[in-house]
């Protein structure tokens, strides 16, 4: 038992990693070369806080960090930063989901808008402290609300579709055979 | 089961925080290198895509393909009211084609009496675009011919029609061109009737903005605007696009490269152009006063 769920574990992390490498994929592909007037909501760190949420012993830090980091750097983001950000904002979100237990949904997606709100502004901040140089208020805003509202959608599919639902005490055997 | 679990969690939590923290310090110190030595960092950016994208391209040309049949087969839903928009803008069009072809005329028997050769060292290789920013707030696209086939930074990219960009950032088989719409790129330019040097300066917008105008009143929409070469930049004389006022009355350029489909990218083979250091030379050349004084037969 405990062989199987250690093996399935480990391939749901891998799973992880390669819905990320899909999702950096659709954005590199080369459909918008003009500049846009709205920017699409960063599924990359929606799904992470889902799968977060749900299960956390299937996206460790490290993998987090490493998936934020590459798409750093194929995104021409500053190096780093996000990652950090984002790490730092799933740890706080695990903290929290562990200390409250069972939640409803509400609660869930509330804390998940303030942990976005939190990693746009202080990544805008630190930018802005380092003399770096930013893009436009209304896109950073644009994609801040718009990763807010898909998040249920993204939950929505973390849950049925990818199979990550959270681990109540009452059904622990659910955990081999998903 | 559950209990267990959490009882070897509070075992590890100590190890598991330092972790965590080196993982956060490394972050940190990765962003303050890049903060403090951004060139050696974006090489190392540049290395990491040469490694990457060029992985993904056997699916990428594919899914892009059949992403843009399915806009193509949208756009056929409109086929009725394009098909009129064609024809009006067919006779439009024949109109100047007429002046087109007199002007060619007219052009050609100028160079010809003014012994006119173009530049022969302004040859180009042609790239495919891989893979476009990935992001909203940066614009720029990947190629894929890189420092292997002679790329080197700074060099201009072009469509068929106008400058798209420069090349910022090659690797081995790829290379990155940012565009001119991107709010780091700015070009010296001319504006073709007046004269007047300008820059043009992307701002994450369709039309980058004309800035630094010496002479706002001689400049109209419509004008031409070239690239001028100055500080080595670009060669000069390459078509940027025709410069636009917008509703709020400040000057842009509609660039005359077409945006919205850039799939091959001729990069322009550029050496930089000469420098002239010693007048004197130019008074009196050199080269003529010695074959003068030892007797030899010059070549020319």
């Amino acid at each position: 038992m405990n062989n199987i769920s250690l093996s399935h574990t480990w391939a749901m992390r891998l799973w992880f990693l390669a819905l990320c490498a899909v999702i950096i994929f659709f954005h590199l592909i080369p459909l918008e070369t003009t500049p846009r007037r709205w920017a699409p909501p960063d599924l990359l760190i929606a799904f992470t806080l889902a799968w977060v949420l749900r299960r956390p012993d299937y996206v460790p830090a490290l993998s987090i960090a490493a998936v934020l980091l590459m798409a750093d750097l194929l995104f021409q983001r500053p190096p780093g930063l996000l990652a950090l950000l984002v790490v730092l904002g799933c740890e706080f979100l695990k903290n929290r989901s562990g200390s409250l237990g069972e939640t409803n949904f509400v609660v869930e997606w509330f804390n998940v808008c303030v942990v976005i709100a939190a990693i746009t502004v202080l990544d805008r901040l630190i930018l802005t402290m380092t003399l770096v140089d930013r893009a436009p208020l209304s896109l950073h805003l644009i994609q801040m609300v718009l990763t807010m509202a898909i998040y249920p959608l993204v939950a929505l599919v973390t849950q049925s579709i990818l199979g990550v639902r959270k681990l109540s005490p009452g059904n622990s055997d659910g955990l081999g055979t998903r | 089961m559950a209990k267990d679990r959490s009882q070897r969690d509070d075992y590890t939590t100590p190890l598991r925080r330092l972790l965590l923290g080196v993982l956060c310090l490394c972050l940190l110190a990765i962003f303050l290198v890049w903060r403090i030595d951004s060139p050696r960092v974006e090489r190392f950016r540049a290395q990491v895509t040469d490694m990457v994208v060029p992985n993904m391209s056997w699916a990428m040309a594919p899914v892009t393909g059949t992403i843009n049949l399915i806009r193509d087969f949208q756009s056929y839903q409109r086929l009725a009211e394009q098909n009129r928009d064609l024809r009006d803008e067919l006779r439009q069009m024949q109109a100047w084609k007429e002046a087109a072809l007199q002007l060619e005329q007219e052009n050609a028997r100028l160079l010809d009496l003014s012994n006119v050769r173009l530049d022969p060292r302004l040859t180009y290789v042609t790239g495919v675009v891989m893979a476009d920013s990935g992001s909203p707030f940066r614009q720029s696209v990947l190629l894929n011919v890189g420092a292997r086939d002679g790329i080197i930074d700074g060099w201009a990219a072009m469509d068929g029609i106008g400058l798209v960009g420069r090349i910022s950032g090659t690797g081995d088989t790829t290379s990155r061109v940012i565009l001119l719409t991107d709010a780091a790129s700015s070009v010296p330019a001319t504006i073709q009737p007046s004269g007047q040097g300008a820059l043009v300066a992307g701002d994450n917008s369709a039309a980058p903005i004309l800035d630094f105008l010496e002479n706002t009143d001689l400049v109209r929409p419509g004008d031409r605007v070239v690239s001028s070469g100055d500080g080595g930049v670009f060669p000069a004389g390459l078509l940027i696009g025709q410069v636009a006022a917008d509703p709020s009355g400040r000057l842009r350029v509609r660039l005359a490269a077409d945006y919205e489909r850039l799939e091959f990218l001729r990069v322009l083979r550029h050496h930089g152009t000469e420098t002239i250091s010693d007048p004197g030379d130019i008074v009196t050349p050199l080269e003529i006063r010695n074959t003068a004084q030892s007797g030899d037969t010059p070549d020319e």
